[in-house]
């Protein structure tokens, strides 16, 4: 007899549960080395000793046992159900919570691109009303330029010049709408230098008066409005334009180019 | 008298039942109550008649048998169909659980304490195992058992339905160790080869 066959002879009462602790200790260390032969043999008694039960005297269980069964199952099946939905309304929960979370990115974006359109609008609106306060200042100027001009009370100033190829400038000085001095085809000054007035005082030996600058536009014109002159027509002798640094001097740093004598 | 009996069976082609009851576990895993209702009504009676037959006292077994259809419905997915038919698993569960009860009331036996908790496993229907309905079954099982002496049906019995141990059995009946492991044996082996001829 081999070692296996040993075994083989056990297989059915351990499939029975009859073998004693020492024998089941034994063939169990035999199954678990791996006895393809006993491991087959043993499923086999194990089917065989199943149909043990068949010898049973035939008894019926109870119908409230039936009842009990069903009641309990239909219960645990019903409760079953109900955890599906909460998982489904789990799932749309996070649905909800995603979409939300969306909604607010979305929102959050669009409230700064709103926010963007309103500055951009707000900044065109300034811009545009800076433009609407030069042109209007502009239009002031320039009505206050046609006022000066065009008054009989204004004095006229013929302001010539000495240097070739420069054309004559013309002042216009009135006593309340202030002084304009313009001209026509004037070279534009080298680099950043600019065009400044000055009101020569009559009384003798006092500085001239620094007034505005002005560079004439790209076709030559000039015309330069001093709302409020530094000093009055009267104590006036003259007007003269120099070229000076941008900004303007405190003093001439030049010689005249334009000088006119108020009579 | 046993050749005419089994002469008498109608052995014919296979009549669905291991299938029948593969689809209803199958619906049991998704839980459907009408496949627990269809496996309850199926094998009930068969498990109860052993269970009572293990414990002796009808409401323990009612008690037992109701656990083992529970796990059966909570635990639908320990039962691998592919490894074997569903009864002889349903039937060692049950014997498994009514043992444990009858151990845990009497304290005797401790040899299979560390079982108590596991799932049988599924043993894989013979070659020869052909498909009968329960009536055909009992009436083969029996015959084929009643043909063994009476004292080697009795130390079987003691084994399956007690749960008694080779050593105990024999001291119980008073009989040899040795004469105890043949009888039990050689019955199983009669058992066997009986089958294997009706099939």
């Amino acid at each position: 007899m081999t070692n296996g066959d040993q075994f083989r002879e056990l297989i059915e009462a351990y499939a029975l549960g009859a073998v004693d602790p020492q024998e089941r200790a034994s063939l169990e260390a035999h199954l678990a080395e791996g006895c393809a032969d006993c491991a087959k043999a043993l499923d086999e008694a194990r089917w065989l000793v199943s149909q043990l039960a068949y010898l049973a005297p035939d008894a019926k269980p109870s119908d409230m046992l039936r009842g009990r069964l069903l009641q309990t199952v239909r219960a645990e099946a019903r409760a079953a159900k109900s955890a599906k939905p909460a998982a489904t309304i789990s799932f749309w929960m996070w649905g909800a919570v995603a979409a939300l979370l969306l909604f607010t990115l979305y929102t959050s974006w669009e409230t700064i691109q709103v926010r963007k359109t309103i500055d951009a609008t707000n900044e065109q609106i300034r811009i545009e009303i800076a433009k609407r306060h030069e042109l209007e200042e502009n239009f002031a100027l320039a009505q206050r330029q046609a006022a000066i001009l065009t008054d009989p009370h204004s004095v006229k100033i013929p302001m010539p010049t000495d240097s070739k190829g420069m054309p004559k400038l013309e002042a216009m000085w009135h006593a309340k709408l202030g002084l304009v001095v313009a001209g026509q085809n004037l070279p534009i000054p080298s680099g950043n230098r600019t065009l400044q007035l000055w009101l020569i005082p009559k009384t003798p030996g006092a500085k001239p008066i620094p007034s505005m600058t002005l560079r004439p536009d790209a076709g030559g014109k000039f015309m330069l409005l001093v709302a409020n002159p530094p000093d009055s027509m009267e104590v006036t002798k003259a007007l003269a334009i120099t070229e000076e640094p941008a900004g303007g001097s405190p003093q001439p740093t030049t010689k005249p180019i334009w000088v006119g004598a108020i009579s | 008298m046993f050749l005419a009996l089994l002469a008498s069976l109608e052995f014919g082609p296979e009549t669905g039942e291991v299938s029948a009851d593969t689809a209803l576990m199958k619906n049991l895993l998704r839980q459907d109550v009408n496949a627990f209702e269809q496996l309850y009504d199926r094998h009930s009676r068969i498990v109860y008649s052993m269970v009572l037959r293990i414990l002796q006292q009808a409401a323990t077994a009612e008690e037992v048998v109701q656990d083992v259809f529970l796990q059966l419905w909570r635990n639908a997915a320990a039962y691998d169909a592919g490894r074997g038919p569903f009864v002889p698993w349903l039937l060692t569960l049950a014997r498994n659980r009514a043992l444990d009860h009858l151990r845990l009331k009497s304290e005797r036996q401790r040899r299979r304490e560390d079982q108590t908790d596991e799932l049988p496993p599924v043993a894989s229907a013979p070659e020869y195992e052909r498909e009968l309905d329960e009536r055909r079954r009992i009436e083969l099982v029996r015959s084929l058992m009643g043909g063994l002496l009476p004292r080697q049906k009795r130390a079987i019995e003691l084994a399956y339905f007690e749960g008694l141990s080779h050593s105990e059995i024999a001291e119980k009946l008073k009989e040899p160790l040795g004469t105890v492991k043949s009888w039990i044996r050689n019955g199983l082996l009669r058992l066997k080869e009986g089958l294997q001829t009706a099939s």
